[in-house]
Formats: C-alpha cells, sequence, structure tokens
C-alpha cells in the first residue's frame, strides 16, 4: 500500500477538524446540531476569494511568496474572510437561531439551520454561480519526502497552520477566561449565569471562532482543491462525524475526529475506490453512536 | 440589625405566567445576620431564593441590596452588585477542576488578584487545596458543597444566599457544614439560608422566617423558634421539630 495516503488523510483531516470544532462548539454551548456550518466554510472561501479580488484590485499583481503558490495578499485575505465569516455566523444567530433558542425548542433550531444552510448556498450560486473556481491555477511540483510520499509546500504550510490554530483554540479553551466561560455554559447554564457569566457574550465569542476557522477551512479547500458553493454542505457528514468520534464538546477530539476519518478516507479511497469515500464517514459515526456514544474524549452526563 | 443588607418586600415570583409560587413574601437581613427561611416542602423557599438572585421572573414586589433596587437585575450580574448564590444541586461544574471552578467564578475580579484570592480560598479550606488538580465531579458530597461555598466567597459577596447546602450529606459532612457556615459568618460575611435541617439552622441562625404557600407566615429570634409552638403548628403541621424526621423528609426534594 502507497503511504501516500497519510498525507492525503492528514489534509483531509485538518479540513475536516477545523470544521468539526466549530460544530463540537456550538453542539455543546448552544444545545442544536448547526446544519449551516459547513456553508460558513463555502462562504469563508467566497469571502476571502472576493478579498484577495479587492487586493489585488488596490496594489496590482503580487508575486507569490517563494516556494508557495499564493502571496501576502491570500494571508491578508483570508484574515479578512475569517472576519466576514465569524459576523456571518453572529447575524445569523442575532437574526434567527437565538430568536427560535428562545422559544426553547431544539429541533425547531436545528431544521432552522436546515433552511439556512439552503438559504447560504443559494445565496452564493445565485453570487458567484455554481461554476468551480479557483484561488490559483499555478500547477505545484510535489516534493518526494521518503516512504514513497509526495508534498507540495502549499500542503505543508496549511498543515502547520492548521495545528497553530488547534494549538491557539486548545489554550484559549483551558488557559483563558473566556475559554473556561464556554466550558461552564456547556456543562451547566443556569451555574454559569450564578457565578456571574455574562451567556450572551459567550455566545458571540463561540459563534465568532467558529465562524473563524470554518473560513479557515474553506480556504483550504480552495486552495487544495476547488472553491464551489457546495464544498462546505459535501463536508458536513465528514464533520459531524469527527466532532461525535471525538466526544461532543471536546476540541482535542474533534480535530483528533477529524484526522482519523481524513485518513480513514483517504486509505479507503486507494484500498476500494474513490466512491466510498462518502461511506467511511457514515460507517464510523454508526459505530460510534453504537459502540461508544460518547465518542474518544466524551465524558458521561452526571 | 441596624443595617439592612438584603431587603426583599412583597416579593411575587413564580415560573409560568398567572402561577405565583411566592406570593407577598418579605424578609430582611442584616449586616452580619445568619438568617433561616424554614417551611414544609413546596412552601416555595427554593423559588424564593432563585427570585432573589435572579433566576426566576418576578411579578412583583422588590429586591434591595445594601439599599440599591436589584429587583430586575439579570442573574449573572449578581455577583457584581455584591449577592452571591449557591444552589442546592448541581452547584459546581463537574468536568472542570477544583481550581478551574474557582476561576471560572472570578469573572469580576482583576485578573492580578485572582492567584491570590483563590491562595486565600485554598487557605480557608484545605481539602480543597489538596484536590486542586482533581476533576469536580469526582469530589466526595461534603466537598464538593465546599468548593460550591468557596466559588461564591471568592468574589468577596455583601451576602451569601444558600439553598439547603447539608441535604443528601451524611451527618457528618451535615455537622462540616454547619461548622462552615458559622465560621463564615465570623468572618462578616452576612448570610441567607434555606435549610431543611431546622435544628442544625436555628442553632447557627440569628433570625429565622417561617415561609408557608408563598408567604413569610412567621418570623423571629432563632434559638427561640426552637421552642415556638406557632411554628411547629406551620412548619410541621402537628408534628414537632424533629431534626431526624426532618431529614427523612427532606430527602429527594430537589431544588
Ligand atoms: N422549575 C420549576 N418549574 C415549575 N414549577 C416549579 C419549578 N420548581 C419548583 N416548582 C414548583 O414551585 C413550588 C415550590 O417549589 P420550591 O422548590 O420553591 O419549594 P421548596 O420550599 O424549596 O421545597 P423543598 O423543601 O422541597 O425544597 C412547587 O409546587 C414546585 O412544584
Ligand atoms: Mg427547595
Amino acid at each position: 500500500m502507497n503511504l501516500q495516503f497519510v498525507v492525503d488523510g492528514l489534509l483531509a483531516g485538518s479540513m475536516i477538524g477545523l470544521g468539526a470544532i466549530g460544530v463540537t462548539l456550538t453542539y455543546s454551548i448552544l444545545r442544536f446540531s448547526n446544519f449551516a456550518h459547513g456553508d460558513f466554510m463555502a462562504w469563508g472561501a467566497y469571502a476571502t476569494l472576493a478579498a484577495v479580488g479587492a487586493i489585488g484590485a488596490m496594489f496590482g499583481k503580487i508575486a507569490p511568496i517563494a516556494p508557495l503558490s499564493f502571496g501576502w495578499p491570500l494571508i491578508a485575505a483570508v484574515v479578512i474572510g475569517m472576519a466576514i465569516t465569524g459576523l456571518l455566523a453572529l447575524l445569523l444567530d442575532l437574526m434567527l437561531f437565538a430568536r427560535l433558542r428562545a422559544k426553547g425548542q431544539a429541533i425547531i433550531v436545528v431544521m432552522a439551520s436546515f433552511g439556512a444552510s439552503m438559504a447560504l448556498r443559494s445565496l452564493l450560486e445565485f453570487i458567484f454561480t455554481s461554476r468551480p473556481t479557483y484561488f490559483s491555477r499555478a500547477i505545484q511540483i510535489a516534493m518526494p519526502v521518503g516512504f514513497g510520499i509526495r508534498i507540495t509546500p502549499d500542503q505543508i504550510a496549511l498543515l502547520l497552520l492548521t495545528a497553530v490554530l488547534v494549538l491557539g483554540v486548545h489554550l484559549l479553551m483551558t488557559r483563558t477566561q473566556t475559554g473556561r466561560s464556554m466550558q461552564a455554559l456547556s456543562q451547566n447554564a443556569a451555574l454559569a449565569r450564578i457565578v456571574g457569566i455574562d451567556v450572551a457574550k459567550v455566545v458571540r465569542v463561540t459563534w465568532i471562532v467558529g465562524g473563524a476557522l470554518a473560513c479557515v477551512a474553506g480556504v483550504m479547500i480552495g486552495i487544495l482543491i476547488q472553491i464551489r458553493p457546495f464544498m462546505g454542505f459535501d463536508m458536513l457528514l465528514p464533520m459531524f462525524a469527527a466532532a461525535i468520534l471525538g466526544g461532543i464538546g471536546s476540541v482535542p477530539g474533534a480535530v483528533l475526529g477529524g484526522l482519523i476519518i481524513g485518513l480513514a478516507e483517504a486509505g479507503a479511497v486507494q484500498l476500494i475506490g474513490a466512491e466510498w469515500r462518502a461511506a467511511v464517514s457514515f460507517i464510523i459515526l454508526m459505530t460510534v453512536l453504537f459502540v461508544r456514544p460518547i465518542g474518544l474524549f466524551g465524558v458521561r452526563e452526571r | 440589625m441596624s443595617q439592612r443588607v438584603l431587603d426583599v418586600r412583597n416579593l411575587e415570583a413564580g415560573y409560568e405566567p398567572g402561577v405565583p409560587i411566592v406570593r407577598g413574601a418579605s424578609i430582611t437581613v442584616g449586616k452580619g445576620e445568619i438568617v433561616v427561611v424554614l417551611g414544609p416542602n413546596g412552601a416555595g423557599k427554593s423559588t424564593l431564593i432563585k427570585a432573589i438572585a435572579g433566576l426566576v421572573p418576578i411579578t412583583g414586589g422588590t429586591v434591595l441590596l445594601d439599599g440599591s433596587d436589584i429587583t430586575a437585575a439579570p442573574a449573572h450580574t449578581m455577583v457584581r452588585l455584591g449577592l452571591a448564590f449557591v444552589p442546592q444541586t448541581e452547584n459546581i461544574f463537574p468536568l472542570m477542576s477544583v481550581e478551574d471552578n474557582l476561576k471560572v467564578a472570578c469573572g469580576i475580579l482583576k485578573p492580578r488578584e485572582i492567584p491570590a484570592r483563590i491562595g486565600e480560598m485554598y487557605a480557608a479550606f484545605p481539602d480543597l487545596a489538596r484536590q486542586r488538580k482533581t476533576v469536580a465531579g469526582n469530589l466526595s458530597g461534603g466537598q464538593r458543597q465546599m468548593l460550591a461555598v468557596a466559588r461564591a466567597l471568592i468574589v468577596h459577596p455583601k451576602v451569601l444566599v444558600l439553598d439547603e447546602p447539608s441535604a443528601g450529606l451524611s451527618p457528618k459532612f451535615v455537622a462540616m457544614v454547619f461548622e462552615m457556615l458559622a465560621g463564615i459568618r465570623i468572618s462578616g460575611v452576612t448570610i441567607l439560608l434555606v435549610e431543611q435541617n431546622a435544628k442544625a439552622a436555628l442553632a447557627i441562625g440569628d433570625r429565622a422566617y417561617v415561609l408557608v404557600e408563598g408567604k413569610d407566615r412567621h418570623e423571629g429570634v432563632a434559638s427561640e423558634l426552637w421552642n415556638d409552638p406557632v411554628v411547629a403548628e406551620l412548619y410541621l403541621g402537628q408534628r414537632r421539630l424533629d431534626p431526624e424526621r426532618d431529614r427523612h423528609s427532606g430527602k429527594g426534594s430537589a431544588a
């Protein structure tokens, strides 16, 4: 078996994992499955693409940074895209989810997120058409790194970026007052208020973090594969499978779940064929739900 | 009782519109006092203090804290206003360490004060210091109550409000909890205490109220209420105040 699937799997796993962090945070803190989360990825990718265009219009053509396929405009554009996606998530909560949450029925919020997902996607198709597009058409040469594995400079950069972001979110969750407040809210909302936590503020942070990470995942897909309105929706099943496999509420769990699913997908593609990729997430999801519903890092509710 | 820290006047509160549970309750807590609220199961004691803490909608009356009106204040602003509440059950974050349970409650302190303040809590509760890395859900019942109380005290509240801190504990821990409360009062903290364990609560309390059907029906000096026939009548029907039986009848009466 060719070990190339390890690189492919880690990359797919990074995208899934970054998305799954948002899914697991919304689920544990706001107590609903946000089916629009995948579309945050697509919106993030398109927002970044638009920002790249705007920067290009202002500064003219800028050469890529040495071995990478992109230059500083894309890096600046991702930051803008993250802000826009975070705000989009916040706006959607303000207009839709918060109002429905106040009514107290979780299933209605879940259904609303499904509707929001379709609306967000259609809006992208309307603005950008459904034709795939790319950040760069340049072809990168993959370097051999031994064991029959080849990797491009872009891929290395994106794996490093994922590692940095995951570490950052983990530190935010465990070392800062904001992160402890998020944990507290997910464990006992009433007690969180009693100890002085402003729930509305923590909810806002949750959306911004989830949206911003979804944007990065979307941009990764855009750089490594392509940008299209359905790109995020197609990630929904693997993201939920990763979040549940890792244990709902656990940031490291979501990332590890993402990597496992990414590797399993890439392995399956190599062993049995590409048409089985989608089945892998489903099989893993079902296995976890039957064997260990609390996931790898999950803890039973007391 | 020169200065009123807490002044609750004609409070009306309930979970659903049109179904008042607290119906015109008035209680006051003076500076440095321990005031006990007694009453039969379902009298609305928990609802009363949850309403004071901003957790149950208030439909009438006022709550004054140190003279300022906090009736409409949202629950999460109470610690800043000076009121710290310890609910009866689920009063710790079970998946966080002891230390993180304390830290997460320090939102209103200045960041550089926090380590010293946590140190003070550990000095006051050595059991917690020994278990600082323990996940709070693994603590014993008595230690959980300690953690919940330490978490409330850490923000220097003007008044500490507790809902049945001895409920569900073994006799050894019950004694420990009341000792702890007496100690806290000596350190100058004002306490409002709801209890089923009337004997022990009246022993450490200054004054007490008997709440029946959402209204304060009787008030008196704690040490005298124990032998007050009116209380026996109101609180227990025909029965005498009997701590053993109290404990049994109090079983399973969750907040
Ligand atoms: N969350 C709730 N929603 C609706 N009704 C409630 C709720 N909690 C309590 N009640 C009702 O309010 C009334 C008073 O309950 P409360 O818990 O305040 O009594 P209590 O005096 O604290 O009793 P106990 O001694 O058993 O703790 C009861 O009739 C109870 O059914
Ligand atoms: Mg009660």
